[in-house]
């Protein structure tokens, strides 16, 4: 577990919600801040803490309460690894269908934290669309839930959302309950190299036009990935390359393979690279395991532009775009950030992972002041 | 009576749109949750976001409560103006704004009904996914307030899963847009708000994801002798990894207000039937179809029929379509309960229901999302007849609480409103209710927006 950017006085390892609750009290009445750690995956996410403070480990709440298979839910702690997760479910050929780096670390409650996502959020969404219940600990101590059971719930505010995405800074998460997806039959990538920004942006317009059913529309450029599993380095007179993946039965993902083929024939793609499902593991996991400084989010429409002039301004910077969903991920070539592309940031629309939003922040400070009003949980760690 | 209100709010809006006369206000004493009625002080048809930010913050110096209202189909008694106050309609903010293919949204104001919404959409190949019944005159506001759903959330989501963006009234008059690119990267605000029940802002015009059309359908129509060979079919399916695109149970009851009502010809000792669609590339459609008609067979169906044209897709939708109101034929007034448990106890469900109903001498009889678990009896009374309400809305009660019983909630897309307030403190511990009304406050510290809904008063 790396822990070494956090400013810890010492790390403790409650055995259930109830010690969790205690600890957070007692850091409630002393004023000292609480940093929770799950699989210590993503602790580098967002600002970063400086104040000292205690170390909350999950790691001991990592029970399976209930897999709960003929309604296609899964109830566990907060400290289930994302592979025992995955395990548990294989064993009924289902799966949660998100994408996470580093499995064998990352905690089912750190992935609710961060509202982790990766390439086949395209057609799966992220994790915020799996969570139907949830058990937290907020800032004074007091444990709370929301959500339920059912796959459908309109009873109340929807605390899932809430939860979802809020980094630890609402609640130390506990419990939750997912909504699980049966495993699809089998997979496949469409890989095509892309000569230039105007193709990409054609292919991309086209593929919202497209027959076919994608999973993951991936566009990925720059030194990280010329080299990759299965697919050979990617072509010296080729600016990027396009990912198209889709999941099915067996005859419908054969069939739209062979059609997107012929929708990029008609636009002057001689012959795409078809991935099958034997080499698709390793596939995605290269796709997920992408290490990127920073996330900016556009409209779909405005990926491609706001890719080409991240690479003017730094064109020795790598980036993977969730191009369908406008999510672009930036592997900067230095550690200094060129100031700017904050304001080619702010050109293209777009937001960066952490931003200063006039958008709703006042809700945003006062719901944590209500939830957290001793700035106990996770402090430093967003605005 | 705030007539300084009313003059202020005729002051901005103009006089024309600021309806006070008790005989007009009349119409607007409740939405189709009609047991509980009472007219609220005003009711203003602004024409503009703005417009509506004027009205709240009118309304906040004089103390008045503000409801929120789209078509007012909604059937938990969310626009009920339980203290007073005035009620924003929104219908007059109904323009499509932007169709946006290559970003795959529409932008459209809360008022637009989800039937414009889909004709503007005919012919691009998307669609709106969220399709609840009352979808020809409900509005894309209101389907937000309630986090609406409909037979298709199955395989496609509610309305959650579809909103990118929203402009929003808060409680102190501000205007302040959310999304619509996708991860906040901060709370996400956009999913409180929907299904808040206007108790969190006034949502004036909201960014929808749109979904591609399917390629192609293939609709199917079991009947089976018991409802349990139904339920049994659609655990058969779900287990199979199939997830279609619907999966509606219609029981005895139902079928035969149908029966009666249009004469599809339903043989008259059918317990149950089940209409699954399963939607997308033709190529895997066959298959699927095939292996669902096997386990309808398997668990006893004794007929199992198959669209094989779009006109026969349509017939076999229609009965499902046409059947609440079939039951207008069986009886002079009814309500539609809206409960859901995990969906593997949806026989227990249905058994209960069943009992509930001699219990209390009320005839109920059921439609299901039976993938989700999703139960909607109706409970048919006479309006006129006090002990006959008094009955259903006892024999509602209790259904519900064994929805709680069995793992389940008491609404699964139709909202708290006040109808379900009673319940609130069954569902969810003290500290759950806490955390809700934290937002709630940190929202609308002054308290004016939908009183009296969705939490009870603490």
């Amino acid at each position: 577990m790396t822990t070494h950017n956090l400013p810890l006085t010492e790390t403790i390892t409650p055995a259930d919600q109830a010690e969790v609750a205690d600890a957070v009290r007692d850091a409630y009445r002393a004023g000292t801040p609480v940093y929770p750690i799950g699989g210590g995956t993503s602790l580098d996410y967002g600002a970063r803490p400086t104040e000292p403070g205690v170390g909350l480990s999950l790691a001991k709440l990592n029970r399976v309460i209930d897999h709960a298979a003929q309604d296609m839910t899964i109830t566990l702690e907060a400290g289930v690894t994302m592979a025992e997760l995955a395990e548990r479910l294989a064993a009924e050929r289902q799966r949660l269908p998100i994408d996470v780096q580093l499995v064998r670390l990352a905690t089912v409650g750190g992935v609710v934290a961060t509202n982790s996502s990766g390439p086949r959020r395209y057609a799966h969404g992220t994790i915020r669309d799996y969570l139907i219940g949830v058990s937290a600990v907020d800032g004074r101590g007091t444990a709370f839930s929301g959500g339920g059971r059912v796959v459908k719930n309109a009873a109340g505010y929807n605390l899932c959302r809430l939860m979802a995405g809020s980094l630890g800074t609402l609640g130390v998460i506990t419990q939750v309950t997912l909504m699980v997806r049966p495993m699809p039959e089998t997979s496949a990538l469409v890989i095509c190299e892309v000569p230039d920004f105007d193709s990409a942006e054609r292919l991309l317009a086209r593929l919202v036009h497209t027959q076919t059913l994608p999973v993951a529309v991936e566009l990925l450029a720059g030194p990280a990935w010329q080299e990759g599993p299965v697919m050979g380095p990617m072509l010296e007179s080729s600016t990027a390359r396009l990912l198209v993946g889709f999941e099915g039965g067996e005859a419908e993902v054969e069939w739209m393979v062979g059609q997107l083929r012929n929708e990029w024939r008609d636009l002057g793609v001689a012959s795409p690279l078809i991935v099958l499902a034997a080499e698709l593991g390793l596939m995605w996991d290269w796709l997920t395991g992408f290490s990127a400084g920073l996330q900016i989010n556009v409209l779909p429409g405005a990926t491609v532009g706001l890719i080409e002039t991240l690479l003017r301004l730094d064109p020795g910077a790598s980036i993977q775009a969730h191009a369908g969903n406008g999510v672009i991920l930036v592997q900067l070539s230095s550690s200094e950030m060129p100031p700017t592309i904050s304001s080619a940031v702010a050109n293209a629309g777009g937001k960066m992972v952490v931003l200063s939003c006039p958008d709703g922040a006042a809700v945003i400070r006062a719901i944590k002041d209500r939830f957290d009003p001793k700035g106990v949980l996770n402090r430093g760690r967003t605005a | 009576m705030h007539s300084p209100l009313v003059k202020e709010l005729r002051k901005r809006l103009g006089h024309q749109n600021v309806i006070s006369a008790p005989s007009e206000l009349a119409a607007y004493d409740c939405d189709a949750f009609t047991v509980e009625r009472r007219p609220p002080d005003a009711v203003v048809l602004p024409g503009s976001t703005r417009q509506v930010a004027q009205v709240v913050a009118v309304c906040r110096q004089h103390g008045a409560p503000v409801i929120a209202r789209g078509a007012g189909t909604g059937l938990v008694g969310g626009c009920l103006p339980v203290r007073g106050g005035v009620v924003v309609m929104l219908t007059r903010i109904s323009r499509i704004i932007e169709i946006d293919l290559r970003n795959r949204m529409a932008v459209v104001e809360a008022g637009v009904p989800n039937i414009k919404l889909a004709r503007a959409l005919a012919g691009t190949g998307y669609h709106y996914a969220p399709d609840p019944a009352s979808e020809g005159a409900s509005t894309i506001g209101g389907n937000v307030a309630t986090n609406a759903g409909g037979p298709h959330t199955l395989k496609y989501g509610v309305t959650v899963n579809h909103v990118l963006g929203v402009e929003v009234v808060l409680g102190d008059g501000s205007i302040v847009r959310l999304g619509p690119v996708e991860d906040p990267a901060e709370l996400d605000l956009i999913g409180l708000l929907v299904g808040s029940e206007g108790t969190l802002g006034i949502v004036t015009r909201v960014w929808v994801r749109l979904t591609p059309d399917p390629q192609d359908y293939r609709a199917m129509r079991a009947i089976f002798d018991t409802v349990d060979d139904a339920t049994e079919t659609v655990s058969r399916i779900i287990a199979a990894g199939i997830i279609p695109a619907a999966m509606e149970l219609m029981d005895r009851g139902i079928l035969a207000a149908v029966e009666e009502a249009f004469h599809f010809g339903f043989p008259p000792d059918a317990g149950a039937v089940l209409v699954i669609e399963v939607d997308g590339p033709t190529a895997g459609l066959e298959k699927q179809q095939q292996r669902i008609v096997e386990f309808c067979r398997n668990s006893g169906a004794k007929e199992v029929l198959q669209a094989a044209t779009a006109h026969e897709r349509e017939l076999l939708w229609k009965c499902r379509k046409l059947a609440v109101g079939a039951v207008g034929r069986l009886s002079p007034s009814y309500f539609i309960q809206d409960g859901v448990v995990p969906r593997t106890r949806l026989p227990h469900i249905l058994r209960r229901i069943a009992e509930i109903g001699q219990k209390h001498r009320v005839r109920i009889v059921n439609v299901a999302h039976a993938g989700d678990g999703n139960v909607h009896p109706i409970l048919l009374f006479d309006e006129r007849d006090r002990q006959q309400v008094d009955r259903a809305l006892a024999a509602g009660r209790e259904l519900l609480e064994e929805c709680i019983r069995c793992g389940g909630s008491v609404t699964a897309e139709h909202g708290i409103g006040v109808e379900k307030i009673e319940f609130m403190n069954r569902l969810f511990a003290p500290e759950d209710l806490e955390a809700m009304n934290r937002i709630r406050q940190a929202f609308d510290p002054t308290g004016w927006l939908n009183p009296g809904k969705v939490l009870p008063v603490t």
